[in-house]
């Protein structure tokens, strides 16, 4: 995506960081009736890196914690999706550590000259996605689907965005909201049922488009899901993140040997960008063992094309 | 469909204590003269058959169906052609047609219809959409009429619904907008609802009388209609407008990054093949044009809300700026006090705040655009759901979102019904 024309340059190394130099000026300008609203306790005259992170920032870290999760659990009856953020922090992996996003320092003086010149030293996409960004957070999850109980699960993760690289590295906790035994068994259940499935021909839907899905294809839906966890995650940056939008088409759904071998392609909602991107997924699933998945997605009309495997 | 009808009836008569039907199947006789008739008489009197006749073998020259259960099947098929009895199947398995029919039946429940059968718990075509407009404006002609504010590049009409009892006199008024990302198809759903909701219910409910009887409503349900057809006819995850890019092969402009508020400005693209592309210049897009137009004209609008989907999320300005609104106080307090009473129905949680940092930045939108021309209540609707279904929302949950998000819109506009500038 094109800068805005009123980007301001990156901040050098060694230089002193915009929100400081904002800082020292707004103290200069001091008098009464000034407040400033900013990060927490920090060193004096630095903002200090127990700043509160945007809400949005959270959110993605959470999201790639839970696409990360479901891949790994590789459990189509244990999918989570994300309830609500608790708390978090983020910083970079620097020492010190500084903040990998810009502050929304507000500082109202009766008159607007002070916001704006915020407005133009600071870099207006506050998730600074230059920076490799290493998130601590805890959220509630609750279960993918319309067997949704409104039960949460308590998580926490720590998730590291690498300058919007792909793979954020995660490491994440989950309470169970299912006992491991009944998870077990929906499973199996679930793999019983799709063994039954004879695929729908070529490029059926799923969802159609007024939203109807098969009751008795729920279990295809839940394994495409479940591949498309582990491209999701892989996707997932600072600034991106996906959902699924469709089933576009079953290219392959064999269920002849022992593991439910399914070849698919889904369509991947991308936000902020709004694009739709297809993904051919293979996955190979037995329950009980780890997800084997590869894929390949298509880039419209960007450069970037991208593919991952998975499990071998 | 006709079947229902045909099973209600026949469910009373059908064989006590059994409830299930699998494989059971339904014969039509032919039955031309008495002859035939006697020889089927043999066929009832038989008991061990268990077979169930839906319409007596009383008179010829009718048909006659017979219900035969899956264990009768082969004595039967051997006995009408060992008789030279004329038959066909008409039912093949009966417990899958009742199992088909019950889902149809359960989708269809609770679906409310206007007296011309429009059922709002579906989505439709945009023929459709125009035609029920157009049916309440003729339903209730003191109080609706249906306008035409411009047309669409491919050169389809725009219709507003405008509420009024004023009689000419232009009062200060609310600007409703749907549907102008085509593939969210939730809110053209509920601005249709909408719309019989608010001819329903004013004269009966006293908040929404009270509001007409200061205010004017504009309802647009479909602000980008050649998008909305081509997710019909082709794409059903359309975006943006289908107009023609000269020099490249993509189409479309985002309507929604097209406004005169920081157009080109940061979270929208200058590439005619981004879903964001905010088109050469703003206003660009006849549709976008159409309404501000006709709101410019106006001059007298107070409230602009713009229905999306999907997120649940409940937002004001600004998206082109992380700046804050100079009555971003007063709109984030009636936000929260809409999604609360959005909320009481069913439970469905909306986030609030500005919308740059509560979904992202976002330049050249409809809402922005109008704050920043003096419509100070200005806000922007994600309707469900949170990314399960997304833009493939289930028809069944038009209308639970249609109830729910119309407490959170009488909540803004009893707001400026109190608080008129």
């Amino acid at each position: 995506m094109p800068p805005a024309a009123s980007t301001p340059p990156a901040p050098r190394p060694g230089a002193p960081r915009p929100a400081a130099l904002l800082l020292a000026l707004a103290l200069s300008l001091a008098g009464p009736g000034l407040q400033a609203a900013g990060p927490g306790p920090g060193s004096p005259g630095v903002p200090g890196v127990a700043g509160v992170p945007p809400p949005g920032l959270l959110r993605q870290a959470a999201r790639a914690a839970l696409h990360f999760l479901n891949f790994r659990a590789g459990s189509p009856s244990g999918l989570r999706v994300l309830a609500a953020v608790l708390r978090g922090r983020a910083a970079t992996m620097r020492n010190p550590p500084a903040l990998c996003f810009s502050v929304p320092l507000v500082i109202s003086l009766g008159g607007s000259s002070v916001v704006g010149i915020f407005h133009q030293i600071s870099s207006q996409n506050h998730v600074d996605a230059r920076r490799t960004c290493r998130v601590d957070l805890e959220f509630t999850a609750e279960r993918y689907g319309p067997e949704a109980d409104g039960r949460l699960g308590r998580c926490s993760a720590r998730v590291v965005f690498r300058r919007q690289q792909p793979r954020p590295a995660v490491n994440v906790t989950c309470a169970r909201f299912m006992e491991t035994s009944r998870r077990r068994r929906e499973d199996l259940l679930l793999y019983k049922r799709a063994k039954r499935l004879r695929a729908p021909p070529g490029a059926t839907s799923m969802p159609d488009s007024h939203g109807w899905i098969d009751p008795s294809l729920r279990p295809m839906w839940d394994l495409a899901f479940l591949g498309s966890s582990y491209v999701m995650w892989e996707r997932t940056t600072q600034t991106l993140h996906y959902y699924m939008a469709q089933l576009s088409s079953v290219n392959q759904w064999k269920t002849n040997e022992d593991a439910i071998d399914f070849d698919y392609t889904v369509l991947l909602h991308e936000f902020s960008t709004q694009e739709i991107i297809p993904c051919r997924i293979h996955l190979v699933w037995y329950p009980g063992k780890p997800l084997k998945v590869k894929y390949h997605c298509q880039e419209l009309h960007t450069a970037q094309e991208g593919s991952g495997t998975e499990g071998g | 469909m006709k079947w229902i009808l045909f099973f209600g009836a026949l469910i009373g008569l059908s064989i006590c204590g059994r409830e299930k039907f699998f494989g059971d199947q339904v014969f039509r006789i032919n039955v031309r003269n008495g002859d035939e008739s006697s020889k089927l008489s043999q066929l009832v009197n038989s008991d061990n058959l268990k077979l169930n006749f839906w319409k007596s073998p009383s008179t010829f020259s009718r048909p006659v169906d017979v219900l035969v259960p899956s264990v009768s099947l082969q004595s039967v098929r051997s006995f009408l052609k060992s008789q030279g009895l004329e038959y066909s199947v008409t039912i093949e398995d009966l417990q899958a047609l009742l199992d088909n029919e019950d889902e149809e039946m359960q989708h269809n429940e609770g679906q409310e219809r206007s007296s011309n059968n429009f059922n709002y718990g579906a989505y439709h075509s945009l023929e459709a959409i125009y035609r029920e407009m157009d049916s309440i404006a003729r339903d209730f002609p003191a109080l609706v009429s249906r306008v035409k504010i411009g047309h669409s590049f491919e050169n389809r009409p725009m219709y507003v619904l405008k509420f009024s009892t004023a009689e000419g006199r232009r009062r200060p008024a609310i600007w409703l907008n749907a549907g102008i990302h085509s593939r969210e198809w939730i809110s053209q759903a509920t601005a249709i609802w909408t719309a019989r909701k608010i001819v329903s219910d004013y004269g009966k409910d006293p908040a929404l009388t009270s509001i007409l009887e200061k205010m004017d409503i504009f309802l647009l349900p479909v602000a980008n209609p050649d998008g909305y057809v081509y997710t019909q006819t082709q794409n059903r995850l359309w975006r943006k407008t289908r107009s023609l890019n000269p020099g490249s092969a993509c189409v479309g402009a985002d309507p929604n990054r097209n406004w005169n508020a920081s157009f080109a400005g940061e979270g929208a693209s200058d590439n005619p093949c981004s879903e964001i592309y905010h088109g050469p210049h703003a206003n660009s897009e006849v549709e976008v044009k159409s309404v501000v137009d006709f709101i410019q004209g106006h001059r007298n609008f107070k409230c602009f809300i713009d229905l999306h989907s999907y997120s649940q999320l409940l937002m004001y300005p600004y998206g082109y700026t992380i700046k804050k609104a100079p009555d971003a106080d007063e709109l984030d307090e009636v936000a929260r006090r809409a999604a609360k009473a959005l909320a009481s129905l069913s439970g469905t949680t909306y986030q609030v705040g500005p919308t740059c940092t509560t979904v992202y930045p976002a330049s050249g939108s409809s809402v922005d655009w109008a704050y920043d021309n003096g419509i100070k209540y200005a806000f922007t609707f994600e309707l469900r759901d949170t990314g399960h279904y997304g833009f493939l929302l289930p028809a069944n949950q038009i209308i639970p979102t249609a109830e729910e998000t119309w407490l959170g819109l009488k909540t803004i506009m009893e707001h400026v019904r109190d608080n008129l500038y």
